[in-house]
């Protein structure tokens, strides 16, 4: 009797490893699939207004460009921010390596321009409200390597469903 | 009527390649899983780390898991990618963590030492081997979120197996 009941329950193990397997197998797949290709990015923050509203907006982001090195000036990248390695943050290519930047520190002062050559290897971002936004202008350049993904679609909501470039 | 025939034999051997490329995808996908968020084997050269790693190359394991839960520190040996060159990873020691001053000598400037503090979310890196290492006493400190990896044992050459030392 109790030897029945020993062989239930391998054969439960046996099916339940054989699923926890197939489900580690399609976590592997979704993963690569992140990691290379594209995923679902959630933003949120008043830093990129008007180009990105305030209320979580979902994207799509890829990470093609970045390890190939095509993003450029312009592009909306998601970078690991260089204060705090926990946080990613959503910003605009303002330059990269080897450009002059020209930038208002402060946009109550508009006359006060500061100008700064990207050194290699970095760029530099900007959020596009100006007066809202932490970015290169308070730490910096940031080296090229914590872009993490570029944004090229928006997803949500529903009536900013469509590509998201050029802008 | 061969056109049939062809064709079957056709699905057949098209189902079974789609079955072994099946294979070999989810095992690589197991694989690239390992490597991100486990442990990675790393080829390390150049002389920046003497005598800690050889000039002519190591291969050393690499562990993913310490600097995702935040548990890299002063001393630890670290595959970091270059803030110089986003295509290349150097292999440094940790010699100050945020908020920490470090003095530090570099021997190109001379005899005076020279004091930095390191800001908030970034890590001062420096080679073992200070005359030949070019680190953060030249490109000053990085942000932690370069950091890929925390080296803590060596695999190749078979005489230097164990943990790199001290």
């Amino acid at each position: 009797m109790g030897f029945r009941n020993l062989g239930l329950l391998g054969s439960f193990a046996k099916e339940g490893l054989e699923k926890a397997f197939s489900l580690g197998k399609f976590f592997c797949f979704l993963h690569v699939t992140d990691t290379y290709l594209v995923t679902f990015v959630v933003t949120s923050g008043p830093s990129m207004l008007p180009t990105i509203d305030l209320i979580p907006t979902m994207f799509l982001g890829e990470r093609i460009s970045t390890r190939f090195g095509k993003v450029t000036r312009g592009d909306i990248v998601i970078i690991r921010s260089p204060q705090n390695p926990r946080k990613l943050i959503a910003k605009r290519l303002a330059g990269m390596e080897d450009d002059t930047v020209t930038y208002i520190s402060n946009p109550d002062e508009p006359d006060k321009q500061e100008t700064i050559v990207v050194p290699k290897g970095h760029v530099w971002i900007q959020g596009d409200n100006a007066y809202k936004s932490n970015d290169s202008r308070n730490f910096g350049a940031v080296p090229y390597g914590l872009i993490q993904h570029r944004l090229f679609w928006r997803v949500w909501p529903i009536k900013g469903f469509g590509p998201f470039w050029k802008h | 009527m061969k056109l049939v025939s062809y064709m079957s034999q056709w699905r057949g051997i098209a189902k079974e390649a789609m079955d072994r490329t099946a294979i070999a995808v989810k095992f690589l996908c197991c694989l690239h899983i390992t490597d991100t968020y486990f442990c990675s084997p790393t080829h390390v050269y150049g002389p920046s780390m003497l005598p800690t790693l050889n000039m002519v190359g190591d291969i050393v394991l690499v562990e993913h898991v310490s600097q995702r839960l935040g548990k890299v520190r002063h001393g630890d040996l670290v595959v970091i990618r270059s803030p110089l060159d986003p295509k290349r990873c150097l292999t440094k020691r940790i010699m100050g963590m945020e908020g920490d001053t470090v003095t530090y000598f570099d021997p190109m400037l001379g005899d005076a030492t020279r004091v930095a503090v390191v800001p908030k979310g970034h890590v001062w890196i420096q080679g073992d081997n200070i005359f030949a290492s070019h680190d953060s006493r030249h490109f000053g400190p990085v942000p932690y979120g370069l950091i890929q990896g925390k080296v803590f044992f060596r695999v190749w050459p078979l005489d230097c197996l164990g943990v790199p030392g001290q």
